[in-house]
């Protein structure tokens, strides 16, 4: 008997071993291996045309309205302007969704002068082709519901089995409102699926490994893999799916009863390897390649990055802002992470503080946000310290030099000692001495550390981070948010940390006093080059420090605990004069089965496990083998684009769910096919082109109550739909009568419930 | 940790498995103690003698007393130094003296060990009259018994010792391996470090190896279930894990190792199909007895005791709820008529920050009207009684008139006769646009003006009572007070008046707030117009399992909320190559660092990567169909080393998923597992050797570990040292101790107590950097900061508001608050961009 092993999976048994080599045991059966079904065929390929059109006219549906912005478009939208106008933004993902919204902003004509500010913003007014980038995600979504279709028929289920998961998503209201949006989800589950997809199509050529199709379908997975990661971080949840299953594939590849010796076995790890690690990275480096050739002028997002990368991008400001400092130069030295400058004044510390600690009573030393002159030093060289005798005294300050710093209008020194701040016994306190005091020197000594620098990097206004490190105890000049008390005017606290690595440890000189008026303005430098790979990393860094500080809460951010039983949605906009609004809530009823499928799913296999342990086995093997390999592999990715959320602290939204979502629709529809079909579709996986084996063919028999099965759930599906449609579209004209009907759960928050 | 070929064995053998009931115990012991010896060499009479701890043989015992004699040198010596408070010693000699008066305090972690630490200070004597406020304050002068408090967590590392021993011994690994592996124990400067102070890290360490040596003792029985010696040793586990997760909360990690291997043994046994389902219901429930009721009585247990000490209300009563400071001395309230009339003097609780009471002093605002201060006061006191009247100062002398829902009335400060009061001025602190300013405004005789008048909305009653819909009710009518003039809304929020309002909560009028901020409760009442037996009423009475979850869930949230970043704090990733330690003390030029032995520490860690190396191999091996056949010794091994494994693993992994400060002392249990696993791989590679040979390798190791003890001990005792020899000690450079404390040489030490400590306090105070959470502070304040991050998180998302937050700056309240002004949540940009 021939044996389906659809995709990578558990163990299998001894016995159902065997049965994978039919090609060893089965020769004496002479069936034709593949007879064609053409009803069948037609009727598939019918369907999978109607449920390409109903797809794309759920979604393009009155995509016009509404005429303004909604929810992220906010960013997104904005994006794309950016690139339109290329100008330097600064972004948690990646870009590739982004650079096809700009793309195809770029066919339409538009040339990015909008800026997306407001939610609610007129787009026709400003004459925005919005419903041109609109149509691109419409499109991505409306083909997910025959993508969802063909990966149910190519995993060997009848056609009603794959109707029913596209009917799944083809009335989903949320995936409805994410994808006619312009927003990155759309693009994130297209490409996913597209990846599942291809993955079960090269799957079902590992019986003639290495032949053409099978490479052209693993570079495919590789391929799509690297677009999915390239829209959103999220992709490696995919990848994560797709590692998995390989591994578990290429464990059973290397079991010595598959006879593959290890040479074979060298060759399956390299092509996944090369295809599935080497080409994803490769297209997700070059779409930021593209990213960096795109974005080639200073815009809003330079702050966020190092000044040589600023230095790169045209017109920015530090090219003409930045000069070199001398000693005997007048500064003011500014915190990078608090923005405030290094500040003095003549009042003193008080002798005791609330807690009763004992301070040294000397001159203040604080962080103050505006400009003042008391916020100025002057840059003295630490003279016995300076490495050679024969430096000028106005010789510009490099990484490493001592100097100490001369508070102007005090004239006093900048000076660290071992007492405790005011608010940290942890830290140091900083205060100064007066100039004429040389008694304790060392102690108003200070070190020049560049961010990055070398021994002959010089010190210069703007683009040098530095780190001010003292020479005796080697703690950093530091300033953190905490503000003193009213004795210094709640300016900010300066001390000495301990810890003097700290990213936080590193000021700027905002302006050299005097300098920037006198000199005469260079003429204009072009941009600096820095090598591709460094503003990837640099910009990566970023993008993961960024995503992982979005911890602020906000009013629709939701835990994902609540997500699979659509506890509550967000509402993306509403209008008051057109009682329209437009909530993101998917249907109720399709994620409700979806979660209750996998719900049986888990019982199924607990049920079935024991029983095994206990010597019993109730499922037939082919059965079990198509429930694990099947539904384990959709329920897996499930799993892993949904627990790995719970992990995150950052904030989490409902959309989040939609890849897991999708995963979760698949399993639906296999446990629907368990269910109600009796049989299944074998062989799955094509033939190897070698040999011609014998295999058994068996169509899956499907029974009449399925048909009724399939026409009564997808027809209250579509009820259903039909009911929420007017949140999922922004039809105007809700009644409160309306939105108090749709209100099924307290918790769904839709606007107009009252007056 | 099964013991395969036991099992094997046990399946070969005659007796069916219906026989093996309780009756028929005799029968198969009879028959196991005819089987043939199986390890080979070192467990070689083992024949007879029941294979609990109570069949050691003589050698055993004279090792054990040998190792316990070293244990207790090496980790007594000079105990009695510092005389100064170090470290955590501020927040648990402080839960110690607390204890002692019986004063509530909230503490993240479970009650065992402070008790055992209270119970060594009553009997060394302590009164509880030491604050243990610093790090460096003197033990000696106010005569603190600190070292029969040491002395508790110092005799629990010592039993550490023989535990591991048995564990070891009772597995059947080989004497050498035992002693060598209790040797790196007692050699191990961290746990030395760890447990020579007043710390919890001793006690956690000593219950774990507790719980490990009853289970593997449990595992042993595992042929004669539902036999005496098989129950004793499974409520053991049960106790010991109990007694861990009283100690603290990583205790479930060792309640996850226990569970894991219960499941991996249910799961064998479901495999054996000679096993019916009823014998196995009946396993089941044994464990679930033993293993989950065990552990949780005795959890609550202890909790039922820290409630009983602790009935006078101290510094955790903020963070409890009203119900719960019921419970407590000075708290407490005698039953209340629960009718509020026109007239009544009433106390108004805050129901949202657990601040307490409307409150009104004679002081003014120093800035703003410069009226009378409004403020929030936690404590019972005159000056929290105000006396409800209605909106007209006509005399009234008829029956008693309630106050209903929607009644404008005024309310005046009886101590002092001004009249709560708002105006267009903004508040002291929360300098915004939407807040007013609070104050008490008029005197005696004064009809007072529209700004006094203020509107009771009911917003929420008691299910029990709905006549408190209407009526405004004692504890059981929540409500707002409606300014009348301006429409804002009684508002307080987190945030501390300085010392000008003596640290009191602010009260604000709010346009637009948040609702829980703004929601008020009558809690007392007095009115001589009632009757005498008019309705009383009284908060409910929370009984133990009520204190019980609430304290928990606190303790839970205050946990999860200690993020700040701490100079010492470090990730798990650096505690298995020991990358850093944490500074304890530093005095007198002398230092106190915590840094393991790097001996043991690497050794551990290495113990652990060689394992994995090898049983991947093994799998990958076992893949490609090569036939490694384990003798059954080495599947014994690796089944001992798999169970240590995991222990290792449960304990070192779960810390990456939590986000609050760590430190290298959350790293001990772990440790503990890896030596224990060292011990087995050494038996493992050494098993070919001749005997003398192996001792003479255990004793190589022995030597390098005592070297490296020597080196750092000075670390660990507070010993004098030299810059110099510090300078060579460090191996690593991010080892941060300080070798600059020292003296250039040990001869400076001699004439070092000529200086006093008195002429030294400037030096202490700056080298306090040493303290866990900023040392100035108390525990309680700090866990203070957290919970009120943590209740404002909590409450943004159960109310879908975003919620003001005293942490944040003030512009971001405006923006958030605003929000909060619209009726309706506003579809908003998320900040995914």
């Amino acid at each position: 008997m021939a044996e389906i092993r659809q995709r990578a999976g558990k163990k299998f048994d001894a016995k159902t071993e065997e049965e994978l080599f039919p090609q060893t045991n089965s020769e004496d059966k002479t069936k034709d291996e593949s007879p064609s079904q053409p009803e069948e065929d037609d009727f598939s390929n019918l369907m999978l045309i109607v449920v390409t059109g109903l797809g794309l006219i759920t979604r393009f549906w009155h995509i016009s309205n509404p005429s303004e912005v909604v929810f992220d478009e906010v960013h997104f939208g904005k994006f794309a302007s950016f690139y339109l106008k290329r100008t330097y933004f600064f972004d948690v993902h990646p870009p590739l969704a982004k650079l096809m919204l700009a793309a195809m902003g770029w066919f339409l004509g538009y040339d990015g002068h909008f800026e997306f500010d407001n939610i609610g913003d007129d787009y026709i007014k400003n004459n925005v082709p919005y419903v041109g980038l609109r149509l691109l995600p419409a499109t991505l979504g409306g083909l997910l519901v025959p993508l969802t279709y063909l990966i149910l028929i190519e995993s060997g289920y009848p056609v009603i089995t794959a109707c029913f998961a596209a009917g799944l998503v083809l009335f989903d209201n949320a995936l409805i409102t994410q994808t006619r949006l312009i927003l990155l989800d759309a693009m994130l589950v297209f490409f996913m699926t597209c990846t599942l997809y291809s993955y079960i199509k090269f799957y079902k050529f590992r019986l003639s490994p290495f032949s053409t199709d099978w490479w052209l379908w693993l570079t495919i997975t590789g391929v799509l893999l690297g677009l999915t990661m390239s829209v959103k971080m999220v992709g490696l949840l995919t990848v994560a799916t797709i590692g998995f299953a390989v591994l578990s594939d290429l464990w059973e590849l290397l079991d010595i009863r598959r006879g593959l010796s290890m040479q074979q076995f060298r060759s399956h790890f390299f092509a996944r390897a090369v295809c599935l690690i080497v080409i994803p990275i490769a297209i997700y480096l070059f779409w930021f390649y593209v990213h960096f050739a795109i974005l080639n002028g200073s815009g809003p997002g330079d702050a966020f990055m190092s000044p040589e990368f600023q230095l790169t991008l045209k017109g920015n400001s530090l090219s003409y802002e930045s000069h070199e400092i001398r000693f005997g130069d007048t500064i003011s030295l500014k915190h990078k992470d608090t923005s405030v400058f290094l500040h003095s004044h003549p009042q003193k510390y008080p002798l005791r503080y609330d807690d009763g600690r004992i301070s040294s009573q000397g001159q203040q030393v604080t962080g103050y946000p505006h400009r003042d002159s008391n916020n100025h030093w002057i840059v003295k060289p630490a003279t016995p310290f300076l490495d050679s005798a024969d430096r000028p005294l106005n010789d510009t300050i490099k990484h490493g030099d001592h100097i100490r710093l001369e508070h102007v209008n005090t004239h006093s020194h900048l000076l660290t000692h071992d007492v405790a701040s005011p608010l940290m016994p942890t830290n140091q306190e900083f205060t100064t001495i007066s100039v004429e005091d040389d008694s304790r020197y060392n102690e108003t000594v200070f070190q020049v550390l560049i961010e990055k620098g070398e021994s002959n990097t010089v010190w210069k206004s703007k683009a040098s981070y530095t780190r001010l490190l003292h020479y005796s105890t080697k703690v950093a000049l530091w300033t953190h948010k905490e503000a003193l008390p009213q004795w210094a005017f709640k300016q900010q606290e300066v001390n000495g940390n301990k810890n003097n690595v700290e990213k936080s440890n590193l000021w700027y000189v905002d302006e050299i006093v005097g300098k920037n008026v006198t000199e005469v303005e260079k003429p204009k430098k072009p941009p600096k080059e820095m090598p591709f790979i460094y503003k990837f990393f640099e910009l990566q860094r970023l993008m993961i420090a960024h995503n992982s500080g979005l911890t602020k809460s906000h009013p629709y951010a939701s835990s994902p605990i609540n997500w699979p039983f659509l506890v509550r949605g967000i509402s993306f906009w509403t209008k008051n004069d057109s009682r329209s609004q437009i909530y993101l809530l998917g249907n109720p009823l399709t994620w409700w089965l979806s979660i209750g499928s996998i719900s049986v799913f888990v019982g199924i296999f607990g049920a079935e496990v024991i029983s095994r342990r206990r010597g019993m086995t109730p499922l037939h093997p082919p059965v079990r083998n198509r429930f694990y390999n099947s539904a384990g592999f959709f329920v897996m990715a499930w799993l892993l684009h949904y627990g790995p959320f719970f992990l995150m602290g950052r904030a989490l939204f409902l959309h989040h769910y939609l890849p897991a979502l999708l995963c979760s629709y698949l399993v639906a529809a296999v446990m629907f096919n368990f269910m109600f079909v009796n049989s299944l579709n074998y062989p799955v996986s094509y033939p190897p082109l070698t040999k011609k084996p014998v295999r058994q063919v068996l169509h899956a028999d499907v029974p009449w109550t399925s048909y009724l099965v399939v026409g009564l759930l997808l027809g209250g599906i579509a009820v259903i739909f039909w009911f929420f449609a007017p949140i999922t579209y922004g039809t105007p004209g809700l009644s409160i009568e309306e939105v108090k009907r749709m209100m099924w759960l307290d918790t769904w928050d839709l606007h107009f419930a009252v007056k | 940790m099964m013991l395969y070929q036991s099992k094997q064995e046990y399946y070969e053998s005659p007796i069916h498995i219906d026989q093996i009931s309780t009756s028929s115990i005799p029968t198969y012991t009879r028959v196991r103690s005819r089987r043939p010896v199986i390890f080979d060499g070192h467990y070689s009479d083992m024949r007879g003698h029941s294979r609990t701890i109570f069949g050691l043989r003589m050698r055993d015992l004279q090792l054990m007393t040998g190792l316990l004699l070293l244990a207790v040198f090496i980790r007594l010596y000079r105990i009695y130094q510092p005389s100064s408070v170090v470290f955590d010693e501020v927040h648990f000699g402080g839960f110690a003296s607390k204890y002692m008066k019986g004063r509530f305090f909230m503490d993240v972690h479970p009650p065992l060990a402070k008790l055992l630490i209270t119970f060594a200070g009553l009997m060394g004597g302590f009164d509880g009259n030491f604050d243990f406020k610093e790090i460096g304050k003197d033990y000696i002068e106010p005569r603190v018994p600190y070292v029969p408090m040491r002395l508790m967590p110092a005799t629990l590392g010592v039993l550490v010792i023989p535990m591991a021993y048995l564990t070891l011994r009772q597995s059947h690994i080989s004497t050498t391996a035992s002693v060598l592996v209790s040797i790196l124990l007692i050699l191990e400067n961290g746990l030395i470090t760890q447990s020579r102070l007043i710390l919890l890290d001793s006690p956690l360490v000593a219950c774990t190896a507790l719980t490990v040596l009853a289970w593997s003792c449990f595992q042993s029985e595992q042929r004669r279930p539902f036999g005496f010696w098989w129950w004793f040793w499974m409520s053991m586990t049960g106790l010991a894990l109990g007694l861990t997760v009283s100690c603290k909360w990583v205790g479930l990690f060792t309640i996850a190792l226990v569970g894991v291997s219960t499941i991996r043994g249910l799961w064998d046994m479901l495999g054996d199909l000679r096993i019916t389902p009823e014998i196995f219901t009946k396993h089941f429930l044994a464990r679930v007895l033993c293993l989950i009721v065990i552990p949780i009585s005795v959890y609550m247990f202890f909790f039922a005791i820290h409630f009983a000490i602790l009935t006078n209300s101290g510094d955790g009563d903020g963070f409890m709820s009203a119900e719960f400071q019921q419970s407590l001395k000075g708290h407490q309230m005698h039953d209340v008529p629960i009718d509020i009339a026109y007239g009544s003097h009433i106390t108004i609780r805050h129901v949202n920050t657990q601040g307490g009471y409307l409150h009104s002093h004679n002081h003014v605002y120093p800035s703003g009207s410069r009226q009378q201060q409004v403020t929030l006061y936690p404590h019972k006191d005159e000056n929290n009684v105000w006396k409800i009247m209605n909106r007209t100062n006509i005399p009234y002398d008829g029956p008693p008139v309630m106050v209903k829902n929607g009644d404008v009335v005024r309310l005046e400060h009886v101590a002092t006769s001004k009249k709560l009061h708002s105006h267009d001025i903004r508040p002291p602190l929360t300098e915004l646009d939407y807040h007013n300013e609070v104050s008490a405004y008029g005197f005696a005789g004064f009809e007072g003006d529209d700004n006094d008048l203020w509107r009771v909305e009911i917003t929420e009653h008691s299910s029990s009572d709905p006549k408190s819909k209407d009526y405004l009710r004692t504890l059981h009518s929540k409500f707002r007070l409606v300014h009348l003039m301006t429409g804002c809304h009684l508002f307080s929020h987190k945030l501390k008046l300085p010392k000008w309002g003596f640290e009191q909560q602010e009260v604000t009028c709010i346009k637009g707030g948040t609702y829980p901020k703004t929601v008020w409760t009558v809690e007392s009442n007095k009115n001589d117009q009632l009757p005498e037996d008019a309705e009383k009423v009284n908060y409910k009475k929370l009984g133990f399992l009520g204190k019980f979850l609430e304290l928990n869930q606190v303790m839970w949230q205050t946990n999860a909320g200690l993020t700040d970043s701490h100079p010492y704090d470090s990730r798990p990733f650096d505690w298995i190559v020991l990358k850093r330690g944490i500074s304890f003390w530093g005095k007198h030029h002398r230092h106190i660092y915590l840094l393991g032995n790097p001996i043991v520490w690497w050794g551990g860690s290495a113990s652990v990567a060689i394992y994995l190396i090898f049983k991947t191999l093994l799998y990958v091996r076992a893949k490609r169909g090569y036939k490694d056949q384990l003798s059954e010794s080495e599947q014994f091994y690796e089944s001992l080393a798999g169970f240590f494994l995991v222990g290792w693993f449960l304990h070192w992994a779960p810390f990456f998923l939590m986000s609050r400060q760590l430190f290298l002392h959350h790293y001990f249990p772990a440790l503990y597992f890896s030596v224990l696993l060292f011990g087995v791989l050494f038996d493992i590679i050494t098993k070919f050797f001749k005997s003398r040979h192996r001792v003479l390798v255990a004793l190589c190791i022995i030597l390098v570990t005592y070297l490296a003890f020597r080196t750092f001990a000075p670390l660990a005792y507070g010993d004098p040292w030299t810059k110099s020899d510090c300078k060579k000690a460090k191996w690593l450079s991010s080892w941060d101790f300080d070798c600059n404390q020292f003296y250039d040489n040990y001869d400076e030490f001699n004439t070092e107590p000529t200086e006093s400590p008195d002429t030294k306090v400037d030096h202490v105070s700056s080298n306090v950097p040493h303290g866990k959470e900023n040392v100035a502070t108390t525990m309680g304040e700090v866990a203070h900061k957290a919970d009120a991050k943590n209740v404002v998180k909590e409450k943004a998302t159960n109310n879908n508001v975003t919620e003001m937050d005293t942490e944040k700056k003030e512009f971001d309240i405006g923006d958030e608050d605003d929000a909060d002004d619209e009726q309706f949540n506003p579809p908003a940009k998320h900040d995914e961009g």
